[in-house]
């Protein structure tokens, strides 16, 4: 080996590295935005029974993804709990994904802090990587077309009032 | 150290710390999330702690804020 290419060597070692640390750092999928189609998916509730998106096509959805340990579910969780009777389920639907590694610490969870609208159980994370979910809580406002019109990110209480007007808004424009 | 011994030393390195890398991601935090994982678990605790060692010490750096040490900042 020539005197030259061992020099290289280091050089390339710490190209790759950073290049690898680069790589591993943020994750594959592209976050949905608004403007994109939701992808399309059937998955178990925590009860058990299947449900899918599809099944509240000319709804306007919320889609929640939420997990026990997430301190900013827990302010969310009974605010759109709040807002789904507000507006009433023809209208309006709020479809929740957990994302616990044991779906029994979300029905703990939801035991003590019951909530009327179902959550699917998604243990392995499959539709995080799907809908590129950048932080916990992440919520999708899907107009009733199927459409995303906005992407919630993180959790505050406040937050309730720009999403009621937006959700208001989608409602009437099925009407 | 030979240039060899030092190239080895450096691949060595790189092998043991490149498997170190692993991205977390946001639905994957749930034992970062708690609580004795926290760097500072007790907030209050730490701003206690940290006011009584800026006070003793007259050190300002991590505290942050004036004073002069008697404490009453």
């Amino acid at each position: 080996m020539s005197r030259l290419c061992l020099r290289s060597i280091p050089r390339a070692l710490l190209i790759a590295s950073l290049a690898g640390t680069l790589w591993l750092g943020p994750d594959g999928a592209a976050a949905l935005q608004s403007g994109d189609a939701a992808p399309s998916f059937s998955a178990p509730t925590l009860q058990g029974r299947s449900l899918s998106l599809e099944s509240f096509r000319g709804k306007v959805v919320f889609l929640d993804f939420w997990a026990s340990w997430c301190a900013p579910c827990a302010t969310s969780l009974p605010l759109l709990d709040a807002l789904r009777n507000e507006f009433g389920p023809d209208d309006f639907q709020v479809l929740a994904v957990n994302v616990d590694r044991d779906p029994d610490k979300a029905t703990d969870f939801l035991t003590k802090r019951p909530v009327g609208y179902p959550s699917v159980s998604d243990p392995e994370g499959e539709l995080p990587v799907r809908f590129g979910v950048q932080t916990m809580p992440t919520s999708f406002l899907i107009d009733r077309e199927g459409v995303i019109r906005y992407v919630q990110r993180g959790f505050r209480k406040g937050d309730e009032d720009a999403l009621r007007a937006r959700i208001r808004e989608l409602v009437a424009r099925g009407r | 150290m030979s240039r060899l011994a030092a190239l080895l030393l450096l691949l060595g390195l790189a092998a043991t710390s490149l498997p170190g890398c692993a991205s977390v991601r946001p639905w994957e935090r749930e034992i970062l999330s708690r609580r004795d994982m926290a760097w500072e678990p007790d907030a209050l605790e730490a701003q206690r702690r940290n006011h009584i060692y800026f006070s003793k010490e007259a050190a300002l750096a991590g505290g942050g804020g004036g004073g002069g040490g008697c404490g009453c900042n």
